[in-house]
């Protein structure tokens, strides 16, 4: 049911993201650049989690922009979430660009679509040596999940993708995305001791 | 998601659902499904909370870019593409020698293009279609036409749109759509066909129509329309507030004096009720959303309600909306929503 919150906004269904879709194929440069500073962001967060270069990411983003210019008059006029477009984009070509650059695939210094437990810090007093040994336990017991189950689940929950969108972004089935969310939440539920809970709420 | 029973799940089940998560992860928009939730079970607060800190933990290391490197790449993507024009006409030159021969071939093939075009127009009677669109389920779309005329299609609704030899315009309706015919200089006549022996032939007027029940039913707003029905050239004639009611099975009909913004109000986003029963609750279900009320209880029939409130494009809420309205209990199955009593 999530078509995306712009079918819901109103009456009509022109939202105000595919308009100004629609006003950047037109070649509006302020729609272009409306487009970057809205989405630029986050397409950096995923790319450094993808392959944590600094350099490589602003490179692909870069051609990312330029091509998407470039061809604008031949993308699809009707699109439903530009975020996901965008996405599905920069990954095929940080995949293909990895492929050449063979270096970047299993650095070992760096883990891809790595979770963060960092506490705010009003809460670092308190309890802080158990706090850290169930960081440790809860780190370990996630750290289990494969690369493309952490970036599944990344997709969900930090990009605001649909099962449905991450399942097609990933050429997964939607009930293995299911289920990979499942393993991570059964693995906090059993790892994330009440009081941690708590903390976490009332961050 | 849809309707689940939320009361059944666990705190992971709930965590995994994806509406929650919506609601959780993203508490800028307003989400009045699970805010009335939340109210009415307030036995469920523990669990609600567990469930969303389950969602609020699961978080990622953050990687930013500074202000200035946004600004950099920025500058890097624009003065990237300021060499592109150069680059075209370099590879444009040497194409230019083979244009004049390519010219001259494009124009003979134009002109045989045409001529074949212009054949198939006068002896087929195929019209070209001008405008073609259409609405899926909890969706309505305002459409304005080459002659200036404006249409509001409902939820499931699709229209065609033409012009034919006779300068006249013609659409087909399958749905509801309301429709602000534009008043031609030369006064070319408007007419909406529906998928039945009914046709609506205007000038320049405000009107609804629905062909979506087992009726079709034509609500006129302002200036004058012309109904054609069964071909007949017998016209009938509605005035503004009169609406008719034809029913496609038996071909029989009635003329009623209503008002008519009560037939209107979808386009403005309003559901208004008057008299308004389970039944009309469930066709209305049916046509926006695609959802097919099972009532359990012939009693709950009896009862009706008036007012109106807003049509919130998300079954869902409306939903909820509706049963708190009725007093009732509902649970989903797929396309299929089962009513009881309270």
């Amino acid at each position: 049911m999530n078509t995306g919150k712009a079918a819901r906004t109103g009456l009509h269904v022109v939202a105000a993201h595919s308009s100004l879709w629609g006003l950047f194929r037109q070649g509006d440069r302020n729609a272009f650049e409306a487009i970057y500073e809205k989405y630029i962001d986050d397409l950096y967060h995923y790319g450094m989690h993808c392959c944590a270069d600094h350099n490589r990411v602003k490179d692909c983003l870069q051609d990312l922009f330029q091509d998407l210019w470039v061809t604008r008059e031949h993308l699809t006029e009707e699109i439903r979430n530009i975020r996901y477009y965008l996405i599905s984009c920069l990954r095929r070509r940080l995949l293909k660009n990895s492929r050449i650059d063979q270096r970047y695939q299993h650095p070992e210094s760096w883990d891809a679509f790595e979770f963060d437990f960092s506490l705010p810090q009003e809460h670092l007093l308190i309890q802080n040596e158990t706090k850290a040994e169930q960081q440790r336990l809860l780190q370990q017991a996630l750290n289990q999940l494969t690369r493309r189950q952490r970036e599944a689940i990344y997709l969900r929950f930090y990009q605001n993708l649909s099962y449905q969108e991450v399942a097609n972004i990933m050429a997964m089935q939607v009930d293995s995305v299911y289920n990979t969310i499942s393993k991570a939440i059964s693995i906090l539920k059993k790892n994330l001791p009440l009081p941690l809970l708590l903390i976490l709420l009332k961050s | 998601m849809a309707g689940n029973n939320y009361l059944t799940y666990s705190a992971s089940q709930l965590a995994m659902d994806e509406s929650f998560q919506q609601w959780v992860l993203h508490p800028d928009l307003k989400n009045v499904f699970w805010e009335n939730w939340v109210a009415q079970y307030p036995e469920k607060t523990e669990l609600v909370d567990q469930a969303r800190s389950l969602v609020l933990g699961i978080r990622f290391r953050n990687y930013a870019l500074a202000a200035d490197e946004k600004e950099e790449l920025w500058e890097r993507i624009w003065s990237g593409m300021a060499d592109e024009p150069t680059q075209e006409q370099q590879t444009a030159t040497p194409t230019r020698k083979w244009m004049p021969l390519a010219r001259y071939a494009a124009a003979v093939l134009a002109g045989i293009i045409l001529m074949a075009g212009w054949h198939y127009y006068n002896t087929g009677k195929q019209r070209p279609v001008v405008v073609s669109a259409h609405t899926r389920p909890g969706e309505t779309k305002q459409l304005q036409l080459p002659d200036s005329s404006v249409v509001i299609l409902n939820a499931n609704s699709k229209l065609l749109y033409t012009v034919n030899n006779k300068a006249e315009r013609e659409v087909w309706l399958d749905g509801e759509a309301f429709f602000n015919v534009k008043h031609t200089s030369a006064n070319q006549p408007f007419t909406v066909h529906t998928y039945d022996n009914l046709d609506v032939k205007v000038l320049g007027t405000r009107f609804n129509v629905n062909s979506l029940g087992k009726e079709i039913v034509v609500v006129l707003e302002t200036g004058r329309i012309m109904l054609n029905i069964d071909n007949k050239a017998a016209a009938l004639y509605l005035k503004p507030g009169e609406m008719i009611r034809y029913n496609k099975g038996d071909g029989s009909f009635a003329k009623t004096n209503v008002d008519p913004s009560q037939y209107t109000a979808w386009k403005s986003g309003k559901l208004v009720m008057e008299d308004f029963s389970l039944t009309d609750a469930a066709v209305f279900m049916k046509q926006v959303f695609g959802k097919t009320l099972i009532i359990s209880d012939s009693q709950l029939l009896n009862y009706k309600v008036s007012g109106s409130m807003p049509i919130i494009y998300d079954p869902d809420t409306m939903m909820t909306q509706l049963s708190k309205v009725f007093r009732t209990r509902f649970n989903q199955r797929g396309d299929e929503i089962w009513i009881h009593k309270k």
